[in-house]
């Protein structure tokens, strides 16, 4: 199984340059040449339905965090995932320009499709989904109230405010990374960060300022 | 536009636009591009932004604002641990045990530049040739329609 993207470096930085330069960074005794998304898409149109696989691997991790950014649910985020890769693999054969940037514009555009269809208030996440590097009790109720009030306050954040806040703090790309994916300029993605943490602290100062 | 202050909360609440008579509370996601109350834009130091957005350092944030570097740094413990989540193990199978077993063709018409977006979008690409069979169809139906009834 390929490595993962690292977080930081989110999935624009995973178009195959990145992904080239992350996957011999670590493993670098292992392996020097990582396919390309091109020549992967080539062998899975020529039968090697396996060859998917690759493209899942390289690209489930960011994209489940943007879904799970997005949806608040890992149950909502799986079901994303899994309709945009099969959406992807039927339509395989139409990318053109950029594998990466065309995958996460299904997976986005999968999330606010959720988002318009469902109303909702809160969706917190399964507590065996959550990494905690706490040790202490105290630390983790601590650390478990902060996850669920920040849940309740990006799930009262409009979609594209919540989008914006998600890539940027979650995700960690750059403004840059997200106009590229978004098709956006970098000035009303800031725009929409900023809004997006007025909000939010607006919401969260009281507690925990 | 700001609604005037309302005097039970004793803050300004933004108004919603099409849905200004509905509680905010019960407003769709999608209708909420305007800021929740209490959040006025420019309530949070220029320099706490600079930093968050990494062209400052924290020093001159603390400087502005300590108690939202606090609160900041606190969020920031949270997403950082959300950044390092992966994708459940059974997901990859589940995606590939779903995957049709027919091969995905390659697409060489001028659908095929439309097909990816509307992939994308969710929206139907169609060819000249299919659009031009559709209009012809429902020319037909129309005369059809028009013989029985007119």
């Amino acid at each position: 199984m390929a490595a993962p993207i690292p977080a930081s470096e989110g999935l624009s930085r995973g178009s195959i340059r990145g992904y080239r330069s992350a996957v011999t960074n670590t493993h670098a005794a292992v392996s020097t040449e990582v396919d390309s998304d091109q020549e992967i898409i080539g062998r899975v149109i020529a039968g090697d339905r396996n060859a998917f696989g690759t493209l899942i691997n390289r690209y489930s991790d960011p994209l489940y965090r943007h879904a799970l950014g997005m949806t608040g649910s890992p149950d909502v985020a799986e079901d994303i995932l899994q309709t945009s890769f099969i959406k992807a693999y039927h339509h395989l054969g139409e990318v053109r320009g950029r594998f990466d940037a065309w995958l996460f514009r299904i997976v986005a555009n999968g999330c606010k499709d959720w988002l318009k269809n469902i109303r909702r208030t809160h969706l917190s996440y399964d507590e065996d989904d959550q990494p905690s590097n706490f040790n202490t009790p105290d630390e983790d109720l601590d650390r478990t109230e902060l996850r669920q009030d920040l849940d309740e306050a990006l799930a009262e954040l409009a979609p594209s405010l919540r989008e914006a806040f998600v890539m940027k703090h979650v995700e960690g790309r750059s403004y840059e990374e997200m106009a590229d994916l978004l098709g956006t300029t970098v000035g009303a993605l800031k725009m929409r960060v900023h809004r997006a943490r007025e909000a939010l602290q607006a919401l969260l100062e009281e507690k925990y300022a | 536009m700001l609604e005037p202050r309302n005097p039970q909360e004793g803050t300004d609440r933004p108004s919603l636009g099409r849905d200004a008579g509905q509680p905010i509370n019960n407003a769709p996601l999608a209708d909420r591009e305007v800021p929740l109350p209490g959040a006025e834009l420019g309530a949070t130091p220029v320099a706490v932004h600079a930093w968050l957005d990494g062209e400052a350092s924290e020093a001159d944030a603390r400087l502005a604002d300590a108690k939202q570097v606090a609160l900041w740094n606190r969020i920031s413990e949270e997403t950082s641990a959300r950044r390092r989540m992966t994708t459940p193990a059974h997901v990859h199978a589940n995606i590939m045990s779903a995957l049709p077993a027919a091969t995905p063709s390659l697409a060489t018409s001028v659908s095929a530049t439309a097909a990816p977006a509307a992939a994308a979008t969710g929206m139907i690409a169609m060819s000249p040739v299919t659009a031009a069979l559709a209009a012809t169809g429902l020319l037909a139906a129309g005369f059809l329609l028009a013989r029985l009834f007119g």
